[in-house]
């Protein structure tokens, strides 16, 4: 029998919590007052592109600090590429690329000298810089300037031109898109599919849910640490209930039986509902001559995310305050 | 130790370590020249009823060769021109790039803290090498010009350099620690200046108040004395203390920084 893929990450109860202050971190020992991460478990599987959503504050770049070896957890633990983020925390980080959130340079160095800076210290060849550079629209000329001279958006970009010029196995990317323009997120998204193609593990933090839904296979929903959700995309959407709008003429037709459909509003010549599960029956209902227009909206990633988020006000967001 | 990192720190410090290297040889050619021309000044100014502590500075003196030389690297000046690096460079060492959030780029890829803290204060202590041996070489160029050979043994100032490394190595050591223990900047630096700037105090306290003097045995400061050394008087312990000074605040690095939270950068 095969043996199951080793799973990229595996964070088994990872929990993280802050005593505050500037104390220096016992690892294992007491616990605090922020309770950044709460028993939080999932794999990531090689060769998927995984999103990690939730909004500011919620966990998610505790999370990918934890795996990193920047932060130390408070209990339970986890494996990145098999190997546990305590004990092998430097070969993870060889085999690793990262994309901090609102990544900062050297202003004095070029962005080519900054990117053979990080390419020496990861001790690996730079195999797809020129490739990158080029998909990214980072020019030579480009490359020669300062980085204090570069916009936010070209600081982005040599941002993920250093996470991934030496086409590592898993990139760990926080808020990727951040600052690049829609044809630089096209760019982006375009090389994300290439590296799932090569079969290499993406797992992105993001709370541009649209850029989610789009390029993830799965997707997690943390909120004040906890876990809320984790599943495929398109499982997740295929719960939710889509829009259908209908405008026709005549009388309207008898919607009543069909299955699913939900909060039906007639006016005039326009329905509107909801429809959940299977459309087939739906539509087999209103195929007729007399129908004029017919549109059903997907449903959006957005929907569960506030479905998750809805009342968090009631609870304050990883803290025991 | 990462030489690509240590390689890095120092050409970021090349700019200022040529500055500070062509003042230091400057300055350091400068005071024995003052103890040639003026000594006769000096003495009747003694003899005329000036107070003779007003003539000296912390260990140094104006009336040898060797506490001219001690002088040389107590004044401030020389104390400037070193906390650069023992201070400045330092205290940003590990707390500026936090503050600025370049330390998790590299901290992200195979280099341990350990390594990482250890091969920015090796380029440090290098660049602060390279300072005292050029201020060292001042002296000797101008002690030679001055045909003053006679009054010191150097070939002892390797020693006294040993001396002065073990000094600034303390300041370095413990900016280090002040560094590897903030994530801004402006605490690692006031740490680090307020511990220079007490050691300094209790050196010179006793050059303007007599009655003060014993105050000198507890300032680093008065343990790096290349007068003395260089006249064959140089005193163990000042290296062993120099040493210790140097390892606690190494420790408290090694220990503190690889156990540290590095949270996202404000």
């Amino acid at each position: 029998m095969e043996a199951a893929p080793v799973p990229a990450i595996a964070a088994d109860k990872l929990t993280k919590h802050y005593g505050g202050g500037h104390r220096p971190h016992r690892p294992g020992h007491g616990t605090g007052t922020i309770r950044a991460l709460n028993e939080v478990s999932l794999a990531v599987e090689p060769g998927e592109i995984f999103g990690f959503l939730g909004p500011n504050g919620a966990g998610k770049t505790t999370m990918i600090r934890t795996l990193l070896g920047l932060q130390h957890a408070t209990s339970g633990g986890a494996t990145v590429l098999g190997l546990d983020i305590v004990d092998h925390s430097l070969e993870i980080r060889r085999r690793v690329g990262y994309l901090p959130g609102g990544i900062s340079f050297y202003g004095s160095l070029s962005g080519h000298a900054s990117l053979e800076y990080y390419s020496d210290l990861q001790q690996r060849e730079p195999v797809r810089r020129e490739e990158l550079a080029q998909r990214l629209q980072l020019s030579e000329a480009d490359l020669k300037r300062r980085v204090r001279d570069y916009s936010r958006g070209m600081r982005q970009k040599l941002g993920v031109i250093q996470a991934l010029q030496h086409d590592p196995e898993l990139s760990i990317l926080d808020e990727p898109t951040e600052g690049l323009d829609p044809l630089m997120q096209q760019a982006f998204y375009e090389i994300l599919e290439d590296l799932r193609e090569a079969g290499r593990t993406v797992f992105m933090s993001s709370h541009y849910l649209s850029e989610v839904e789009r390029v993830c296979n799965r997707v997690a929903i943390i909120r004040a640490g906890h876990l809320m959700a984790l599943q495929h995309v398109d499982e997740l959407l295929a719960r939710r209930k889509r829009r259908v709008t209908l405008r026709w003429r005549g009388t309207a037709p008898d919607l009543s039986d069909v299955p699913g459909l939900a909060d039906v509003v007639v006016s005039r010549d326009r329905i509107t509902a909801t429809l959940s599960g299977d459309v087939a029956p739906f539509v087999r209902a209103v195929a007729s001559p007399s129908l004029e227009d017919l549109l059903i909206e997907p449903a959006r990633l957005e929907e569960v995310f506030f479905e998750y988020y809805a009342g968090e006000d009631a609870e304050s967001p990883g803290s025991d305050a | 130790m990462n030489l690509r990192i240590l390689r890095q720190t120092l050409y970021w410090q090349r700019s200022r370590l040529i500055a500070v290297g062509i003042a230091a040889v400057i300055w350091g050619a400068l005071v024995p020249f003052f103890y040639s021309t003026f000594q006769d000044l000096f003495e009747g100014l003694i003899q005329a009823g000036f107070p003779e502590n007003f003539l000296n500075f912390g260990s140094g003196s104006l009336f040898t060769l060797g506490g001219t030389m001690t002088l040389a690297v107590q004044h401030p000046l020389a104390i400037g021109l070193l906390g650069i690096f023992a201070v400045g460079a330092a205290a940003g060492a590990v707390a500026g790039e936090r503050e600025e959030g370049t330390l998790e780029i590299i901290l992200a890829r195979p280099v341990s803290r350990r390594r990482f803290y250890g091969s920015v204060g090796f380029a440090i202590l290098a660049a602060i090498g390279i300072v005292l041996a050029l201020l060292f070489t001042g002296q000797v160029i101008s002690i030679y010009a001055l045909n003053l050979v006679e009054e010191v043994r150097l070939e002892l100032l390797p020693l006294a350099w040993i001396n002065g490394m073990l000094l600034w190595g303390a300041f370095l050591a413990f900016s280090l620690a002040a560094s590897v223990s903030f994530d801004r900047r402006g605490p690692a630096m006031g740490l680090a200046l307020a511990y220079v700037g007490i050691n300094y105090f209790l050196e010179i306290l006793g050059t303007f108040l007599p009655d003060l003097e014993w105050t000198q045995e507890y300032s680093l400061f008065h343990h790096f004395v290349p007068g003395e050394i260089v006249t064959g008087n140089a005193d163990p312990f000042d290296f062993a203390l120099l040493t210790v000074a140097v390892l606690l605040p190494l420790l408290w690095a090694l220990i503190v920084f690889p156990r540290r939270d590095l949270g996202a950068p404000a």
